[in-house]
């Protein structure tokens, strides 16, 4: 027993000389910048949230010679995100992006108790557990995103596309991003519908929420059965929940049915290719989620960060809007999405975001 | 009514049978006297050793993939399960506390691993199992659009595992010596039968088919490996109790909770469902675990040696 004791000992010890050596990469630096992240519920490789926003920082620790680092929290508590913050303050990140609005109590604290902290918080902006108050510090920006316009173009993408049919969503959470896509998605869809003649139908009982962002086994279950009950595309904007529901429609498709799904935050067409080389993504209402955390990071290098201000990325700043690549869409379809979208850009055409008259 | 019975069956069934090998394994190392809280941690296990293997070799082997993935998925649970196995039969651990350390060493190191091998701690495969009609019966009326309409390959091979595991387990003299080690093991030595090699089968077997279980859940459902089962190895735990330790038993078991939780999912999607909240579907299988733990426990059928180290 004695002799394990020792051995293990030894062990340890070499464990832990190895780790040690692991925090003394990447010398080089030219500006004192540390950019941190703390991730949101989910991993960091989440095709999603913490991907694009990690890949954004990343690209700028690149470009920049940053150090950079990301914490992922035990629970997804206020609790949780203030110990990960802290942690990264105490290890000297002075620049952490916070991506989502479950951070925003947890900022509300952080920003008066690390003064000399920049925020980032994408999705969201800091308040007071009971909304009773509203206040954005000269050290915190707040990031949003106008999704609804996002889904729009996604939506009107598809309506034209497909012609006629009967379109499903699929949300994660009642969360405010996520309805902005259903909102904007149904828009989309009735726009098509009255300015192009298009006949694609959206049923009450085919727009739902799942209530999380991590059920595959629910996305897949809810998906067979709006497919079996005559759905063809499905718009899924509902992270692990929406890989059930591209894994089902992959099965149907490679028995022959038509089904689509619209894909959500990324480009996500890579996920949906079937051995036969094709896709049953029919495009993605995309976030670009690597741009805010970059364009901040950029910005506070060259001093001009927007301090305390609440930014939103629209359509007009390219901020959101559907793939460059749409290898499922007709060149025709790509065109007159495009149009629309300079529509929007340029305020001729406004996309509501709100849900009044519209389902969920 | 009907309708809608007959299009959520075949989900619920796919649903089910993860969680009816998984509970399958846990009443083999029960029977034999080794309580394994750690299912939940081998079928993880499972689920990843059979995710990276198929990402791996998809590109070459194509279709042929998943079948070896579901060889390697059944090997890896086994082979972590010896872990457990060699803390409780050879060190008499307590049983517990070894099966709660597989389930966190199965979640870390599975994620662990899985970034290291394919640098991302999701790994997607291409392609699953594609459902189908199975020819002829699928066209015998009610019960063949129920069971033998859009259905997984797998479903008819884990079913099998489940008629022979009941033959192995109650009709051949070595079952009958391997739930001797589980009522009372000092008679089982005592005729001449290492307990110690029949403990070491159960858990294997308990890993074997829980690894088999996790597989089962990437190829058919999910498509993709996401560091977590999402509490299936626990239900499957309450479904062995629930089905008192007895193959039938876990059948109805775990079935009972598929076609609850499928309802859960599902009753948003359909209007006839949706007088009844979802959240009354989705507690429905603990409440009822926890009704027929109170119910039975008098007169409970758990293994008598179960958990206690020989």
């Amino acid at each position: 027993m004695k002799k394990l004791a020792v051995v293990l000992c030894i062990f340890l010890m070499l464990g832990s000389f190895a780790f040690a050596q692991g925090s003394e990469e990447g010398k080089a630096k030219k500006s004192n910048l540390r950019v941190g992240m703390v991730t949101d519920a989910g991993t960091i490789d989440d095709k999603s949230f913490n991907q694009g926003t990690w890949e954004g920082i990343l690209k700028a620790s690149k470009d920049y010679a940053l150090d950079a680092k990301y914490l992922k929290p035990a629970g997804t508590t206020e609790a949780d995100y203030l110990k990960e913050i802290g942690n990264l303050v105490d290890a000297g990140y002075n620049f952490i992006v916070c991506p989502g609005f479950k951070f925003e109590t947890a900022l509300f604290e952080a920003q008066d108790k690390y003064p000399n902290v920049k925020f980032v918080i994408l999705d969201g902006e800091p308040h007071s557990a009971d909304y009773s108050e509203y206040r954005i510090e000269p050290n915190v920006v707040a990031v949003y995103y106008a999704e609804h316009e996002s889904g729009f173009l996604a939506g009107l993408a598809a309506a034209l596309q497909i012609k006629e049919g009967d379109f499903g969503f699929v949300g994660g959470m009642e969360i405010p991003a996520v309805q902005k896509f259903n909102w904007g998605f149904q828009q989309g869809i009735a726009y098509a519908n009255e300015n192009y003649g298009t006949k694609i139908m959206m049923k009450q009982e085919n727009n739902l929420y799942q209530g999380s962002f991590d059920n595959i086994s629910a996305g897949q279950q809810i998906a067979a059965s709006m497919y079996d009950r005559g759905v063809d595309v499905i718009f899924a904007a509902a992270g692990g929940v929406g890989v059930g529901v591209i894994n089902e429609a992959k099965n149907r498709a490679s028995s022959g049915q038509n089904v689509w799904v619209i894909g959500v935050d990324v480009d996500q067409y890579p996920e949906g290719v079937l051995p036969s080389g094709k896709s049953i993504i029919l495009t993605s209402a995309m976030k670009y989620l690597d741009r805010a955390s970059y364009d901040m990071i950029v910005a506070e290098l060259n001093g001009s960060f927007p301090a305390g201000e609440v930014l939103t990325f629209t359509a007009a700043n390219k901020g959101v809007g559907i793939p460059a690549e749409n290898p499922n869409l007709d060149k025709a379809v790509t065109d007159e999405v495009s149009k629309v979208s300079a529509m929007i850009a340029s305020g001729e055409l406004k996309v509501r975001a709100s849900g009044d008259g519209l389902f969920k | 009514m009907w309708n809608t019975l007959v299009s959520i069956f075949p989900y619920a069934i796919a649903y089910t049978i993860p969680m009816l090998m998984t509970s399958l394994g846990g009443l083999y190392s029960e029977r034999s006297g080794v309580t394994n809280l750690g299912l939940e941690g081998l079928m993880l296990v499972g689920y990843f050793a059979s995710a990276i293997t198929i990402k791996m070799s998809e590109a070459t082997l194509g279709i042929n993939a998943l079948p070896i993935g579901l060889l390697v998925g059944v090997a890896a649970g086994a082979i972590f399960s010896l872990l457990h196995a060699f803390a409780s039969i050879n060190l008499k651990a307590d049983q517990v506390i070894s099966g709660t350390a597989i389930n966190m060493l199965a979640a870390a190191l599975t994620v662990y691993l899985a970034r290291t091998i394919s640098g991302s701690g999701n790994v997607r495969i291409m392609m699953g199992i594609v459902r189908k009609n199975i020819p002829f019966l699928s066209k015998i009326p009610i019960i063949g659009p129920l069971f033998f309409s859009q259905s997984y390959w797998t479903t008819w091979v884990c079913l099998a595992i489940w008629g022979l595991s009941w033959i192995l387990l109650y009709k051949t003299s070595f079952g009958l010596r391997l739930r001797a080690c589980g009522e009372h093991p000092s008679a089982v030595a005592s005729a001449g039968i290492s307990v110690h090699k029949m403990r070491y089968f159960g858990v294997a077997m308990s890993g074997a088919l829980a690894g088999l279980g996790g597989a089962v859940i990437l190829i058919t459902y999910s498509g993709e490996f996401n560091g977590t089962v999402a509490g299936l190895g626990f239900l499957s735990i309450a479904a062995l109790i629930f089905g008192q330790w007895k193959p039938l038993g876990i059948l109805g078991a775990t079935f009972f909770f598929g076609i609850a939780t499928t309802i859960a999912n599902v009753s948003q999607v359909i209007p006839s469902l949706q007088v009844i909240p979802p959240v009354f579907f989705k507690i429905f299988p603990y409440v009822a675990t926890l009704l027929a733990l109170v119910l039975f426990s008098k007169n409970s059928a758990a293994p008598k040696a179960s958990g206690e180290p020989f």
